[in-house]
């Protein structure tokens, strides 16, 4: 594949915007499950007379119902992020380097190592959540679901950042 | 509306599951723990398992330089896998342990650990932060 040239029906730069559309329509949806999920821990609806509003339902989700979903997410976020992480190594990274922003680039360096650790507590993650009538995991399920609420909020706003540095479009 | 937090944020009991296996239990813990412990180490130490080089497609054993001609190498790919594979085979052994022995192991290192890396995480890219 050649910059710029058409590769069969679709460019070059099309097929990796595609490809990163993909990454952060997955990541909206990681993003939503995981903040529900965190505020349903963190601040559980214990009980509500009437109809409650929208921060009531937002936290009265049925969290435990989320978590394989998460960790496929997780997983496929990871592995489409991986896979246009070679684009943005060659083509993305060079330039901002070039460009002196060094800022820029750590963060990004802080973003993978916070996806590849997220990625190593998806299994406690989902073991705490499928045991949670179990109160022995009650601490743990509620700090691993709030750490990778935050890791995934962190990973958004940086990859998002990153893109509008300079996108693949 | 009439709901509870067990109602919305706990599961069914998973009696007689893969999520019930005590063996499962010891195998996720120490996943975590030494998945998070084994990635800081292969940061320090620079451990790829595989370098892979993009620009030429390329990939070989363990840590490669750069070279000429041949564009950037990537170690994060197998920083990863390093961390995937040493993690696996401890959290299998773990499941060889007496159960005893494996309960011994901290569930609160779970989610310690990830919070204490984020302190060494940010030092060891300085070079970024700290970039004349």
């Amino acid at each position: 594949m050649q910059g710029g040239k058409p590769v069969d029906i679709i460019s070059v730069p099309t097929f990796w915007t595609i490809w990163l559309l993909v990454h952060l329509i997955l990541s909206v949806g990681l993003l939503g499950a995981l903040t529900h999920q965190a505020v349903s821990v963190t601040m559980p609806v214990r009980k509500v007379a009437g109809p409650g509003g929208f921060v009531t339902r937002f936290r009265a989700v049925p969290a435990a119902g989320y978590a394989t979903a998460v960790c496929v997410m997780w997983v496929l976020t990871f592995i489409v992020g991986s896979y246009i992480y070679i684009k943005y190594r060659t083509y993305i990274r060079i330039p901002i380097e070039q460009a002196g922003y060094w800022k820029t680039q750590g963060f990004f360096d802080f973003k993978e190592h916070v996806a590849s650790i997220g990625l190593v507590l998806l299994p406690a993650y989902w073991f705490f959540w499928k045991n949670a009538q179990d109160p022995e995991y009650d601490t743990a399920r509620r700090m691993v679901t709030v750490i990778l609420c935050i890791a995934c909020w962190f990973l958004f706003i940086v990859g998002h950042v990153l893109n509008n540095t300079r996108g693949f479009a | 509306m009439n709901t509870s937090n067990a109602a919305t944020s706990r599961a069914r009991p998973a009696t007689a599951s893969l999520a019930s296996s005590a063996k499962v239990k010891t195998f996720v813990i120490t996943f975590a723990v030494v998945g998070t412990l084994t990635y800081c180490l292969c940061l320090f130490f620079n451990w790829p398992v595989f370098t892979y080089h993009p620009a030429v497609n390329r990939v070989e054993w363990f840590w490669g330089p750069a070279r000429s001609g041949e564009g950037p190498a990537m170690y994060w790919y197998g920083w990863t896998a390093t961390t995937i594979i040493v993690s696996t085979i401890a959290g299998f052994l773990a499941t060889l342990l007496p159960e005893g022995a494996a309960k011994k192991i901290p569930i609160i290192l779970v989610w310690l650990l990830p919070i204490l890396a984020i302190p060494y995480l940010i030092w060891d890219l300085r070079q970024w932060w700290f970039h004349p």
